[in-house]
């Protein structure tokens, strides 16, 4: 090679270094409209946590502690070796990082973070189910999460002299445990189906309510688990107060804020992570491939037809609501363009709960931007997403900006642990 | 009536017609949040139980029908349908109406608007007798 062509080779080198290192453009002030948007995802602007009405003790808070002892009480699983906590892990957000949920079994699904869940009418990555405490009851009924079975559950609460005077205070009298078969669930192997339908009835109906119950408990608690304020939360505060406070390296870096533009203008994140969780809180289909050995989940159209069958859903006889209340399941869309379609993570714990999507195909952050970027073709329904034809560079500045989203739990120190 | 009565209603009283106001039907535009024609010359006034409007809250919506002399139409049968263009997707709910409670005023339940941006609804009304009319609102949230 030439020494010219050498000295232009570096040249270049240098440029791409210079273009790399050089701080983020950014512009003199946000317009009122970005500063309106900006301020929208503030955690200043969280509503209080919303009342569930088909759970009765939702507030209580000898319910949340009894709760707690269930969530990290590893006795509800079949092998005794996994908990809540064994997958919604304190120090991991209530995450595993794992791509898909490892209980008793493998399961189909990655675990999202309970954090701020409370906020959510729809549980489940595909909404099956419509409250808190109905969906704390499915783990404990899936052979490859926890699988006790209902019965187990009903045993373990009236076996136990504390627990059982915890819920007996709360709630009414447990069945005795000795007239309960240790593995009878409708949801169970051949063995444990034929346990329960050999039941007396009205038993059956006393451990449903009981198992329930211990539902509404477990949600008690899981409802303490929180947001805290980040550093972007202090600087959307700022920018609410004074649109033009735009460098503020003391909140955020220059990349980050740059992150922020793109993520609520070109990037058009917000459209759905909207409000101060990012989240929406309903589905939508990006185009995510299934992941390997799996086939394309069918997402939200099964998921509401789930949600609708479910005995322990609101408008069902163990919901303390009215119907009237039951506003989200009333009122839901059953149509065929949900198929595929997903529920909007929240991103305040993204930066530290990889890897992502529903059955954890995207491995990082940065594959996810690129996968927004690109917005492939959906295999099943259509992808909602277009292409963005974002530079490499504003990827990397919104995979920044998520980073400054990152805090611990805004709940105390007594409930990040088994009582 | 006692001089302390007397008072006792008068200090009341902004507060009944505030609640009189608040109840009447909205039965002009300048008092609705959307204030639309329909295909046959109908008026179609909307007014959101949550005003102004904003993302991600389940609400209802009084859909007040009046004829082109302002006179309540009623029994009328009113669906919804609609979504965002832009983004190729429905209604994130099915909302419906859930009753008449007075004539020409129609209460449609189980509206919930998940991003913000450009919604187009559709409204497809079945008149008493039959008659089908239709009415579109575009808006911005």
């Amino acid at each position: 090679m030439s020494k010219g062509a050498l000295a232009i080779g570096a040249m270049l080198a240098l440029a791409a270094l210079v273009w790399w290192l050089a701080p983020a453009r950014l512009p003199e002030t946000w317009s009122e409209q970005e500063a309106a948007l900006i301020a929208s995802l503030s955690l200043a602007t969280l509503s209080e946590l919303p009342a569930d009405p088909s759970n009765a003790v939702a507030d209580d808070e000898r319910a949340a502690r009894l709760g707690q002892r269930l969530f990290f009480d590893r006795r509800l699983s079949t092998n005794g070796a996994i908990s809540c906590a064994s997958c919604h892990r304190p120090e991991l957000s209530f995450s595993d990082g794992l791509p898909v949920a490892v209980g008793t079994g493998v399961g189909e699904r990655h675990t999202p973070s309970l954090i701020g869940i409370a906020f959510s009418p729809w549980l489940y990555w595909d909404g099956r189910r419509d409250s808190q405490w109905a969906q704390a009851l499915a783990p404990m009924e899936t052979h490859f999460e926890q699988g006790a079975g209902r019965t187990a559950v009903v045993r373990l609460l009236a076996s136990e002299q504390q627990y059982r005077s915890a819920y007996e205070e709360i709630f009414a009298a447990l069945p005795a445990a000795d007239r309960l078969p240790a593995a009878a669930s409708p949801l169970g192997n051949a063995v444990e189906r034929e346990n329960w339908r050999s039941l007396d009835p009205e038993l059956r109906a006393a451990v449903n309510r009981a198992f329930a119950n211990a539902g509404k408990a477990l949600a008690a608690y899981q409802r303490k688990l929180l947001p805290g304020r980040s550093r972007f939360d202090d600087y959307a505060d700022a920018v609410a107060r004074d649109r033009a406070v735009l460098p503020q390296e003391d909140w955020l870096s220059r990349d980050e804020i740059a992150g922020l533009g793109v993520f609520i203008g070109t990037g058009q994140c917000i459209n759905c992570h909207n409000g101060p969780l990012f989240s929406n809180h309903d589905f939508h289909n990006t185009g995510i491939l299934p992941a390997s050995g799996q086939m394309p989940s069918m997402g939200r159209y099964d998921g509401i037809s789930l949600a609708r069958q479910d005995p322990f859903n609101c408008l069902g006889e163990f919901s303390d609501a009215e119907p009237g209340q039951c506003m989200e399941l009333r009122f839901a869309n059953d149509g065929s363009e949900l198929a595929g379609a997903h529920k909007t993570p929240g991103l305040r714990t993204a930066s530290r709960t990889a890897p992502y999507m529903h059955a954890g195909q995207i491995a990082t952050l940065a594959e996810v931007m690129q996968h927004y970027n690109e917005a492939p073709v959906a295999m099943l329904g259509h992808n909602e997403a277009k292409p963005l034809g974002l530079a490499p560079r504003q990827l990397r500045q919104l995979e920044a900006f998520l980073g400054s989203l990152e805090a611990p739990v805004a709940t105390a120190q007594q409930w990040l642990a088994a009582p | 009536m006692s001089g302390r009565a007397t008072a006792r209603v008068l200090r009341l009283l902004p507060v009944v017609l505030a609640l009189l106001v608040a109840t009447m039907p909205a039965h002009s535009a300048e008092d609705a949040d959307f204030a639309l024609t329909t295909a046959a010359g109908n008026r179609l006034l909307i007014v959101s139980e949550l005003s102004p409007l904003a993302i991600n809250l389940m609400h209802g919506w009084r859909l007040h029908l009046l004829d082109t002399d302002g006179k309540p139409l009623s029994k009328a049968s009113i669906t919804v349908r609609g979504g965002m263009p832009e983004h190729d997707h429905g209604l994130p709910t099915e909302p419906a109406v859930t009753g008449e409670p007075e004539p020409g005023v129609y209460l449609l339940a189980g509206l919930r608007f998940h991003m913000p941006g450009r919604w187009l609804l559709e409204f497809d009304i079945a008149l008493d007798g039959g008659a089908a009319d239709s009415a579109s609102l575009a808006f911005e949230l």
